[in-house]
């Protein structure tokens, strides 16, 4: 068990290498053999783990550990090493019948996992770099796979704006390294409090969190994500929201979370409110929106910012509320994707108002999409509900901080109400894929939803190791609660929204040049360098 | 040299990042920030007088070898990078017959 972290990025690389060569029917299997061996490697470390604390480090070649390549496991990267085996297998399962013939996109999709898992092991800033630059590359090429216009486009948007911001983030490595003389994290962590008042430092921090802004898709630098998610294939949409955003966060976990924490930057405050305004703009940009994929995408930045108010609370509870939101954002986002995808198929049509009767044509579907729909909006017994109300919890008391978040959530009701009409109506004759293991794939997604929803507390135990009795479902107030958000959002939904007044067809026009995007971002960067340096 | 001279590199980057109309342009201009970026590196790790730091040069001054194994990987990421750009931009070319930003970034609503 020495070697599973590296085994967790060479079995799926090597599975997608045979794929590629073969190039052969029976060797697609292959992926599924690799999913399955990488479970149960996981789950034998997980116990070794247990009984030998000391295998979560593992240095290469026998050199110093502050020089040296090395992975790190703690809890943080094993969450989210979970997380991204189970999305994966689904996003496989899902796409696997329609892509079998297409050995370039499975080769793509498996090396994809294999530097994925490698960035949440990395212990060393500049690998995380690397494997940052190569994740970005491989999602261009998988964003641009469709062939289509639009997909050219997307992918090169995508592709240069976040190259900018990981060369910053590069930069603000080797500013690091010139004050440390080491780029190993955990090194960093335990002594980042001896130089942290030295101006390079601040500037390195400014440079680092500017370029994990663009990656995270945060307040203005957020143009790439919903062009992306239009015009990729579906499969690839569940991706990018479930995963590779959350790459990005978890970053931002461990830089400024962990490294940082000694550091006394008193930023917190500054990216709660950054977190507010990115949900409460995702969400009025996903109102004005009529294609389905776009206000999933929208919605993803607003969930972004509700995931950020979390993490950057001071309590313990709301942390592990942002971090359990990561969690379930993945699955009910994946699902509603994916749900998407066949209801986009079926119809053949991306408009909101043209799909009518999804209910009565595709009954399966459509229930798994409500159970989306339900998550998403915080319903209790969902387990959307249970990370919103652990992250509330550090700002109950602070009415105007409750304000912005009960306005995402009302925003968040409104938006899927109106995604909700595509349920109604009559019967309609549609395309049918008739394909059991998207069905399957779907459905574990859902079970997964309704499952940590009702079983949180032993879930709390034991993933997060905390106890989140604070959370109850059956209090009659959050039921109350949640049906006055409805009401109140049926009420904005038919007097407001369903009559698309003027700023909703200026805000669903508007399309971010890219000489404004980075304009965006070096104001963005202005922006936190007053903030560092003269306050 | 100065590391002032690399910032000078890497803001001129900047600055055509937020003008250049043309996707070819913002392409380069993001390896003219690599550029400076290799070039602040690799600042950052010599100093005068120094060895090279190969095996044996053992018992003489060499520069700090890290800097440069770490610029060797990032060169090759940035050329990864610009030929994946340009590859992109050439199919863009084919699909819409301009490299303009501003006809390209017609979005499907």
């Amino acid at each position: 068990m020495y070697l599973a972290p590296v085994l967790f990025i060479f079995i799926p690389i090597l599975a997608s290498l045979v794929v590629y060569l073969f190039k052969n029917k029976f060797a697609t299997y292959m992926l599924f053999v690799s999913q399955l061996a990488l479970f149960i490697i996981f789950f034998l470390y997980l116990r070794a783990l247990q009984t030998s604390p000391e295998l979560s480090l593992i240095v290469f070649g026998g050199w110093d550990e502050r020089f040296a390549i090395s992975f790190f496991n703690d809890r943080l990267s094993l969450i989210l090493i979970g997380l991204t085996i189970f999305i994966m297998t689904m996003v496989l399962l899902y796409t696997f019948k329609t892509n079998q013939k297409e050995i370039n996109f499975l080769f793509f999709l498996m090396f994809l996992q294999g530097i994925f898992l490698g960035l949440l092991q990395t212990n060393d800033l500049f690998n995380l770099f690397v494997f940052v630059e190569l994740m970005t590359v491989i999602v261009t090429i998988l964003i641009a796979y469709k062939k289509t216009n639009h997909s050219f486009t997307a992918a090169i948007y995508y592709l240069l704006l976040n190259a900018v911001g990981a060369i910053f983030f590069l930069i603000g490595i080797i500013l690091i390294y010139y004050v440390y003389g080491s780029i190993n994290i955990q090194y960093l962590i335990q002594n980042m409090n001896l130089h942290s008042d030295e101006n390079l430092i601040k500037l390195a921090f400014v440079l680092m969190m500017s370029g994990i802004s663009i990656k995270a898709a945060f307040f203005p630098l957020f143009t790439w994500l919903p062009r992306a998610h239009s015009v990729a294939q579906t499969s690839i949409s569940a991706l990018l929201s479930g995963l590779i955003v959350k790459g990005a966060l978890y970053m931002f976990i461990r830089i400024y979370l962990e490294m940082f924490s000694k550091a006394n930057y008193n930023m917190s405050e500054f990216f709660f409110y950054l977190g507010a305004i990115t949900a409460i703009l995702g969400v009025v940009f996903a109102l004005s929106q009529n294609n389905l994929k776009q206000i999933l995408a929208y919605h993803t930045v607003s969930q972004i910012g509700i995931i950020l108010m979390g993490l950057a609370s001071a309590s313990e509870l709301s942390y592990i509320g942002g971090l359990m939101h990561i969690f379930n954002h993945a699955f009910f986002k994946s699902l509603l994707f994916l749900g998407v995808g066949l209801v986009i198929y079926g119809y053949q049509t991306k408009k909101v108002y043209a799909i009518r009767g999804v209910f009565k044509s595709m009954p399966w579907t459509s229930i798994l999409l409500i159970i989306g729909m339900l998550s998403i909006t915080g319903a209790p017994l969902f387990n959307g509900f249970i990370s919103k109300t652990l992250i509330k919890y550090d700002f109950k008391d602070d009415f105007f901080k409750m304000a912005l978040f009960t306005v995402v959530n009302i925003g968040t009701v409104t938006s899927f109400i109106k995604f909700s009409q595509i349920l109604y109506g009559p019967k309609v004759a549609v395309l049918k894929q008739n394909n059991l293991t998207q069905l399957i794939s779907m459905s574990l997604l859902g079970i997964g939803c309704i499952f940590i929803g009702i079983f949180y507390i032993s879930i709390g135990q034991l993933v997060f190791n905390t106890d989140l009795s604070y959370v109850k479902i059956f209090d009659v107030r959050q039921w109350i609660e949640y049906f006055t958000y409805i009401f109140i959002g049926m009420i904005i939904y038919v007097y407001v929204v369903k009559k698309d007044f003027k700023p909703f067809k200026i805000l669903r026009e508007l399309s971010v040049t890219f000489e404004n995007a980075n304009y965006m971002f070096i104001l963005y960067m202005v922006f936190i360098s007053l903030l560092m340096f003269f306050r | 040299m100065n590391p002032i001279l690399s910032f000078i590199v890497i803001l001129i980057g900047v600055f055509g990042l937020a003008t250049s109309k043309n996707i070819i342009k913002s392409i380069f201009c993001v390896s003219i920030i690599e550029v400076g970026t290799i070039l602040l590196f690799l600042n950052f790790g010599m100093y005068e007088g120094g060895s090279i730091p190969i095996l044996n040069s053992i018992g003489i001054e060499i520069v700090d070898p890290l800097p440069q194994a770490i610029m060797i990987t990032t060169i090759i990421i940035g050329s990864t990078i610009t030929s994946l750009g340009l590859m992109l931009s050439v199919k863009i070319f084919h699909h819409y017959g301009s490299i303009e930003w501003k006809t390209v970034l017609k979005r499907d609503i």
